[in-house]
């Protein structure tokens, strides 16, 4: 029996555990893949001061840390069921099932694909698993690359592509229908490339916020836009471009893309072909909770946290008596966030472990979440305040309705 | 060359033991603690599996365990995940095969 | 290249054109999308396609999407296990 259960062994998950094991408290840390580090491993983009936020090397550090301070960390272990008996948890793996008074979910995210003629074919992946390919595997995903989706995230790794030496033939949008619109809409796609302009650690982005400030300049910069593209990194920024079909026999060959109207309308006898040997998908992040459904816990829509997520009130506890949750399964946010979460995560387990004395470091922590926040250098969604606002609402709302009943 | 010797910021390719299994009876090199998905695609291999009724070909999708499409036979075992399961000296990896599935049709009644 | 052969549900093979039909025919929830067309049934058990189907479902609130044990796909023999 362990004091602790932490799934997930990313930024959120391996922080939380060293701050719990640090308090005394024997944690044990579960992950299914075969590094700890979670998402934060492919992460690679220079920061405002001009030094290297290198993922490799920050989840060694999380790594490090938790091992010193006592943490048990098991990887290559796959969670498929969780239950609650008699003040504990229960925890199934495929051979064994582990036990804890207090559980933390920190599963983090999962990538939302965009459906898109020919997205079957090998050779096309989402653009995280370029990343993961590129800088924690070291293997080319090919060697002639079209990213479909444009935004905050496949920017940035269409800058770590082109920093391994990866040629990229184009960025463009992903064909208009009803699943891909808000991506397929090139005045959609500036507005939220807009918003998150001026904390984006990329040159196209800043510079896009100079001359696309107001609406009318907005309008300018879609109708007016290259017809080939702004190059950026060498990598051609297609808006006004979609592809609307991916194709080759039995793996991939190239694309076809069309030039699309403002409003992501292809433009019939616009369609050229691009040679390529593989194609990323970015449709963004949502939150991965399928653990916290398994423990009954409610959940409630933010579209500002990038979809359905678990009701857990500022110091990561949930309704659910011993569940805590941090990091991106709460909301996607950066890594850095994550990590303060799960700080926050660590002491709220440890004070209710009993600890005496944590409630200044709870509060620092709390501090250091909001901090981190502002000044985050990539921010998935620009009311990220907001949603979180909208969902401590919904927590006061649900206890005082526990109150009443 | 398909493995990324050289990065500008992750500096030089750490060097690992070569590890040697099959994929389909084909001999493959790769290098230790790496997955099944990587090892294989650095040798150009990027069809991990035919869908199981449509037999259209498939490979890595979310490279980290997630989608399920990588998924392959590991020494008799199957439902692996290649890009999740690390390769070991001598494994036999095969790729999943397209089944005989009679009952397809089902749908034509029900929708 | 029309709607038909866009798959939403890898898994599965399930279209954007199956999935729409059947949305707009029952103006179903999440959920019930699911259910009338396999769709999110799959391997994966829902991860890739899960929010796609959202999207074409009518717009919900609340999660009719559940996700069920076990999570993650497993052998039989391996149901159970032993307590540590």
């Amino acid at each position: 029996m362990y004091d602790i259960i932490v799934i997930g062994a990313g930024p959120a998950g391996l922080a939380a555990a060293s701050t719990a094991a640090l308090e005394g408290l024997h944690v044990l840390v579960l992950d299914e893949y075969i590094k700890p580090g979670g998402r934060l491993l492919g992460q690679l983009y220079e920061e405002a001061d001009g030094n290297w936020w290198n993922g490799i090397d920050e989840s060694a550090k999380l790594y490090d840390q938790a091992i010193h301070a006592g943490v048990e960390i098991l990887l290559q272990t796959a969670v498929h069921d969780m239950e609650r008996h008699e003040s504990s948890w229960f925890i199934y793996t495929e051979d064994v099932v582990f036990s804890s008074k207090q559980l933390l979910l920190a599963t983090g995210a999962a990538e939302s694909p965009l459906p898109i003629p020919g997205w079957t074919l090998p050779g096309v992946m989402s653009v995280g698993a370029a990343q993961v390919m590129t800088n924690v595997h070291r293997v080319k995903p090919g060697d002639r690359g079209i990213i479909i989706g444009v935004n905050v995230l496949s920017a940035a790794i269409a800058m770590e592509l082109h920093l391994a030496g990866i040629d990229i033939a184009a960025m463009a949008l992903p064909p208009l229908n009803r699943i891909t619109t808000k991506h397929a809409r090139p005045k959609e796609v500036v507005e939220a490339l807009l918003h998150a302009s001026y904390l984006a650690p990329s040159r196209l982005l800043r510079i896009g916020s100079k001359f696309m400030t107001n609406p009318f300049m907005r309008q300018l910069g879609i109708t007016f836009y290259p017809k080939n593209g702004v190059t950026m990194w060498g990598v051609p920024i297609q808006l006004r471009k979609a592809v609307i079909e991916i194709y080759g026999t039995n793996q991939v060959e190239g694309v076809i893309v069309s030039t699309i109207d403002k409003d992501g309308n292809p433009i019939y006898g616009s369609e050229e072909n691009i040679a390529c040997d593989f194609v990323c998908i970015d449709g963004g992040l949502y939150p991965l909770t399928e653990l916290a459904e398994l423990a009954g816990c409610p959940f409630y829509y933010v579209n500002e946290l990038g979809g359905y997520v678990p009701l857990h009130n500022e110091k990561m506890e949930t309704p659910i008596e011993g569940l805590y949750v941090a990091g991106n399964i709460t909301g996607i946010e950066g890594a850095k966030v994550a990590i303060s979460q799960g700080i926050v995560a660590g002491y709220s387990m440890a004070i209710r472990s009993g600890k005496q004395g944590l409630a200044d470091k709870l509060q620092d922590a709390l501090n250091t979440v909001h901090d981190t926040r502002r000044q985050a250098a990539i921010q998935f969604h620009p009311k990220i305040e907001l949603g979180r606002d909208i969902i401590q609402k919904q927590w006061e709302k649900y206890q005082s309705r526990l109150v009443q009943i | 060359m398909t493995r990324l010797e050289n990065h500008p910021i992750l500096g030089k390719l750490n060097r690992k033991k070569t590890i040697n299994f099959t994929f389909d009876n084909q001999e493959i090199s790769g290098m230790e603690n790496e997955p099944i998905a990587a090892a294989l695609l650095a040798n150009g291999i990027r069809t991990l599996r035919l869908h199981e009724e449509t037999a259209k070909p498939r490979g890595i999708y979310c490279n980290i365990g997630h989608c399920f499409e990588c998924r392959v036979t590991v020494n008799g075992i199957q439902g692996k995940r290649a890009c999740l399961t690390p390769i070991k000296e001598g494994m036999v990896v095969q790729s999943g095969k397209h089944l005989p599935s009679p009952v397809r049709d089902w749908r034509v009644n029900h929708v | 290249m029309n709607d038909k052969e866009i798959i939403v549900c890898r898994c599965e093979e399930v279209t954007l054109s199956e999935l729409q039909q059947t949305a707009d025919t029952y103006s179903c929830s999440a959920r019930e999308l699911k259910l009338r067309t396999r769709a999110g049934m799959g391997f994966c058990g829902g991860r890739t396609c899960s929010t796609m189907i959202e999207v074409l479902a009518h717009n919900e609130r609340e999660k009719t999407l559940k996700f069920q044990a076990p999570i993650r796909p497993i052998h039989f023999g391996k149901l159970g296990g032993e307590i540590s």
